[in-house]
């Protein structure tokens, strides 16, 4: 409660542990990560394989529930809700974006992104296309919209993807190593598309294993054995 | 625009066409089933009864001297009689179409046929009544044994040998006469003007009467017939010589008309199941393969609610096509079934549109049953946590490892590797399994138990025939003397021994008044050869037995008060006698019969006559039976006796195998719907097998798999479920034949032993060893052409 005399970070981490027990020993993924992170931020998460980047950012979008400590988003004790008021809150205040990009195979490109608007009854039915379209636009993919994901490449399925994270305008975009499965100059075209939105104040949170992108965010957060170990921050761009 | 979670609903639909198809026609089935089944059940039960209705069944029939208008005004008037009707029957023997054989034809006259007050005769098609002298109308059933046609002549032979031709001039149906097939005797109706050419006497002779009282009980009914013999017939004069009451409202083929359709609904009930099996185990696949998508969809905001509806429509949708496909299909096959057992039991159906419920039931089976059988997977599909689902490889988990089932495969190491994988993959997927094998083996135990069934007819027939020590039996018109007619068929070349019984009509008095006029009395010579009886109690007759009688199981079964031991009061030949129940034999398809030696009871009631000759043929085969037989026929009627009806025994097992073979008929429908539900089921399940492996076949593929292992994996595991539910099916096929066969008995009063077919289960082997390569060759072969980038594009 002291921290909000200073001042409301837009996502709030404090003490989170995550034991999974479903082996035959229960393993610690996270052993009580604390971290605040401020709107328009484009924080990258990076670590070896196996160090826990997943399930940390599975704690952010509420994909999974914390053993135990706060989760708090944008004022919303995040670990608080059950499933349906977090794909509520989900689909309204964070844009999720997969590594295998996940895009229904068979709605095409326009409908996966008209989709999350459905769901969230977000948007006069009228005016879903033309937003989904314009999100098209801003990802060039306006003229691939009436295919079906499988016809695309792997680089523009990724963008369809985050074209459709985009959907509900969530100020949160969170994405599980983004770029993983495209090629280095495919997943520059992606970064460069985030750091766009980074601009358009959109705040960021990605996990990628690519070092070169991860010298290029502002903030970069080491996990290694289910802690942050390291935080390093690159020439800021604008003020924090 | 639609919004785009319901166009995934439909774009799933039609994107999966094999799948929807899959799932349309596992309901459909269901559908299907119950269309055919209970609305052909309702459509024969409603049409029967109306026919029965309609046709006015008699309460009491006798069987008389000769009487005119007068007495049946008299019957009539009676306040307990609402109807009364007297007719001409007799029985000629006849030959059609220059065919040598004579048949035996039940013939009936009436003064007219347009006025007929108890048991009416409907004509069919373009006749008309009335019939004219020289002419006869036959019975519809007749066609059924016989290609008849109108123009037809019947050369119909007299009493004394006359032939007179008689002219088909249609047909005409009367519920209430026995249908050929099942005595082996037509029916035909001719003008009363007809009899002076027969040598008939132009009289009534026989008497039929409806009670006022509608719901009368049996007993009412006997003591009523009894009433109105001697205050109505006796009290005329006229001679009655039998009386027949049965069970009031019922007709005499109900209770074969009740087994088929216990039987049907049966057969309903567990099609039903089946398919609900069905249902459960496609849409669980389906979810399954789902649980992916539902997680991506749940990542993007959707809600449990949202996704659960959406599933439900997808089913819903399913369950459309099935009705789409069921609906009509059904009314089609159930109209077929219908006109089957409307044929064969010889009723007229004049409306094949099922009544609205079932039409409600049908489309309740296709909407409410998948939707049930699917809320479980749907609900636990929509409600999995993000992760898990996102986790999860489209395929069901494997909760293998630690399990029974491991323990078990630890046994199967020596065996092929393709043989072991399968074993591995039919354990993996333990739900699906179950439901199949749960589907097969109830299909299975049908079949078996259907064989059971037969077999146990076989048993029967076989002891009934084990009892017969002859071949031939023919009745006289009147009794003769023993030694002269036995010496005349002797002679007759083709048999090699005869006996000559005597035959007594009896009535046995109970003590409440009651009276029984259904059970015979035979005399046969004590140290009989010509039959063996089976022994329950007691001994045989002996030499010198002269009030001593044994009676079959029928007796003790019709009244239990005629015991072993024990004193009885019958009257033979008008007159009241005390016997002695010396022993109980099995009965052998022959109704309620008491026997005694045949001299002794001459001498008692003052007749030695006899009037039926039982004779052994030299070669006991059907063809040789029948020449012998009608040698005799004819060396009697030479002789100058009537023979009043001939049968081979041969013949009448065959007759008796043929209405026993009715209920088979409609067993073997059951089987054969059942078996085929149980194969859809299996190819349906190896399919969701294949679907759902299609990543794994791929990565096999890639690792070096070749097209013919994959081949063999799923047609072994095909096999594997076959095998263990022929095991499942045969075990639960015991008792179950059991029941059907203890059923069938009950409800046809034909009393069956039971036994066990061996060669059935073994035979059911082989048939499903078959089937379950047939049901898995699709899947498999679908299965071995997946390619690596199928299977890397696969969702
Ligand atoms: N459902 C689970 N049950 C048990 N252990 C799990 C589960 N999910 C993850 N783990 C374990 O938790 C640890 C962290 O997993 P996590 O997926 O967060 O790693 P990661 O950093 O994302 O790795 P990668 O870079 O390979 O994706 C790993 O050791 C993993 O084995
Ligand atoms: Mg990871």
């Amino acid at each position: 409660m002291d921290d909000s005399v200073t001042k409301t970070p837009l996502l709030r981490l404090h003490d989170v542990v995550k034991v999974y027990d479903t082996g035959e020993v229960p393993f610690t993924a996270l052993r009580g990560v604390d971290l605040e992170v401020e709107t328009g931020e484009f924080v990258g998460i990076i670590g070896k394989s196996g160090s826990g980047k997943t399930t940390l950012i599975n704690m952010i979008t509420g994909i999974d529930h914390p053993t135990s400590g706060e989760v708090v988003i944008d004022g919303t004790p995040v670990h608080e809700l059950n499933e349906n008021q977090l794909a509520r809150w989900r689909g309204r205040t964070i844009g999720v974006v997969f590594q295998f990009f996940q895009l229904l195979p068979t709605l095409t490109v326009l409908e996966n992104v008209i989709l999350p608007m459905d769901f969230c009854s977000m948007y006069a039915p009228k005016e879903r296309v033309d937003r989904a379209m314009d999100l098209l636009e801003q990802v060039e993919l306006a003229d691939q919209a009436n295919k079906l994901p499988a016809a695309l490449s792997g680089g523009q399925q990724q963008r369809a993807a985050i074209a459709r994270a985009l959907a509900n305008d969530p100020p949160i975009l969170a994405a599980d190593e983004p770029t993983g499965n495209l090629d280095s100059k495919t997943a520059d075209a992606v970064f460069g598309l985030f750091e766009r939105l980074v601009m358009q104040h959109k705040t960021i949170i990605m996990v990628t294993h690519d070092n070169d992108l991860a010298a290029r965010v502002r903030r970069a957060l080491h996990v290694a054995d289910g802690e942050i170990a390291e935080e390093r921050i690159h020439r800021p761009r604008h003020g924090a | 625009m639609v919004a785009p979670r319901w166009r995934k609903v439909g774009r799933d639909l039609s994107t999966h066409r094999f799948r929807t198809a899959l799932v349309a026609v596992s309901i459909a089935i269901g559908i299907f089933a119950v269309g055919v089944v209970m609305g052909g059940r309702e459509i024969l039960v409603r049409e029967f009864d109306a026919d029965y209705a309609q046709a006015v069944a008699a309460g009491a029939t006798y069987y008389t001297g000769p009487f005119d208008d007068e007495v049946v005004r008299r019957a009539g008037d009676r306040a307990e009689v609402s109807r009364a009707q007297g007719r001409h029957e007799t029985t000629l023997r006849y030959r059609w179409r220059g065919s040598d054989d004579p048949a035996t034809l039940s013939i009936v006259a009436m003064r007219d046929y347009a006025d007929i007050a108890v048991q009416k005769i409907l004509p069919e098609g373009d006749l008309q009544w009335p019939i004219d002298r020289g002419e006869i109308v036959l019975e519809g059933s007749a066609l059924q044994v016989g290609e008849y046609r109108v123009g037809d002549v019947l050369e119909v032979e007299t009493a004394d040998g006359t032939k007179v031709p008689l002219e088909v001039v249609g047909f005409a149906h009367d519920l209430n006469a026995v249908p050929a097939q099942f005595v082996g005797a037509e029916t035909g109706y001719v003008a009363f003007e007809t009899l002076s050419d027969l040598e008939e006497p132009e009289y009534y002779n026989s008497l039929l009467i409806t009670f006022e009282q509608e719901d009368i009980s049996r007993e009412d009914a006997s003591r009523l017939a009894a009433d109105i013999r001697s205050d109505v017939l006796e009290a005329r004069g006229v001679a009655v010589f039998g009386t027949s009451v049965p069970e009031p409202g019922s007709h005499f083929l109900g209770d074969i008309f009740k087994a088929v359709s216990l039987l049907l609904l049966a057969l309903g009930v567990l099609s039903l199941a089946l398919s609900g099996f069905l249902v459960v185990n496609t849409v669980s696949a389906i979810m399954a393969q789902q649980v992916r998508q539902i997680g991506i969809m749940k990542a993007l905001g959707g809600r449990t609610g949202q996704l659960t509806r959406m599933y439900l429509v997808t089913v819903a949708a399913y369950g459309a096509l099935a009705v789409v496909l069921g609906l009509p299909s059904a009314a089609l096959a159930g109209r077929y079934f219908t006109e089957f057992a409307a044929d064969i039991l010889n009723f007229n159906v004049t409306s094949y549109v099922p009544p609205a419920w079932v039409t409600v039931l049908e489309v309740s089976v296709g909407l409410v049953v998948p939707l049930l059988a699917a809320i479980i997977p749907i609900r636990m599909g929509s409600r999995m946590s993000v992760v898990r689902a996102l986790n999860s490889t489209g395929m069901s988990a494997p909760s293998f490892g630690h399990g029974l089932g491991d323990r078990l495969l630890g046994l199967v190491r020596g065996l092929p590797r393709p043989v072991a994988l399968s074993i591995r993959n039919t354990f993996l997927r333990k739900g699906r399994l179950l439901l199949t094998l749960a589907t097969l083996t109830l299909a299975a135990a049908v079949v078996m138990s259907v064989v059971s069934v037969q077999g146990s007819i076989n048993r029967t027939i076989a002891d009934l025939e084990e009892w017969w020590n002859y071949d031939a039996q023919v009745v006289l018109g009147q009794t003769a003397d023993s030694a002269m007619v036995e010496r005349e068929v002797v002679q007759v070349s083709g048999v090699t021994a005869v006996e000559s019984w005597s035959g007594h009509p009896v009535a046995y008095t109970r003590a409440d008044g009651s009276e029984n006029q259904s059970m015979s009395l035979f005399g046969l010579p004590y140290d009989t050869t010509f039959v063996r009886p089976r022994l329950v109690a007691g001994r045989w007759l002996q030499a010198g037995d002269t009030d001593a009688v044994v009676i079959n199981s029928d007796v003790v079964k019709d009244e239990p008060a005629i015991a072993l031991g024990q004193r009885f009061a019958l009257t033979v030949a008008g007159e009241e006698r005390s016997w002695r129940v010396v022993g109980v034999i099995k009965g052998q398809l022959s109704g309620a019969v008491i026997y005694a030696d045949r001299d002794s009871l001459g001498d008692l009631l003052g007749d030695q006559g006899v009037n039926r000759v039982l004779l052994r043929t030299e070669l006991h085969m059907d063809d040789a039976q029948q020449a012998a037989m009608e040698a005799a026929e004819q060396a009697l009627d030479e002789a100058g006796y009537q023979v009043v009806s001939t049968r081979t025994q041969s013949g009448l097992s065959q007759t008796i195998s043929e209405q026993l073979g009715i209920l088979v008929t409609f067993l073997v429908i059951m089987a054969v719907l059942l078996a085929a539900v149980g194969v859809i089921g299996l190819t349906g399940s190896m399919t969701l097998n294949v679907l759902e492996s299609t990543r794994e076949i791929g990565v096999m593929r890639a690792i070096g798999a070749q097209h013919r292992s994959i081949y063999q994996i799923f047609m072994s595991e095909g096999l594997v479920v076959g095998v263990m539910s022929w095991g499942l099916g045969a075990v639960l096929s015991y008792p179950m034949s059991w029941l059907l066969t203890g059923a069938l008995a009950d409800s046809t009063q034909i009393p069956l032993t039971y036994e066990f077919s061996w060669p059935g289960v073994a035979g059911t082997f082989v048939v499903i060893a078959l089937v379950s390569a047939v049901a898995s060759v699709l899947p498999a072969s679908r299965a071995s052409r997946v390619s690596v980038r199928d299977a890397i594009a696969y969702e």
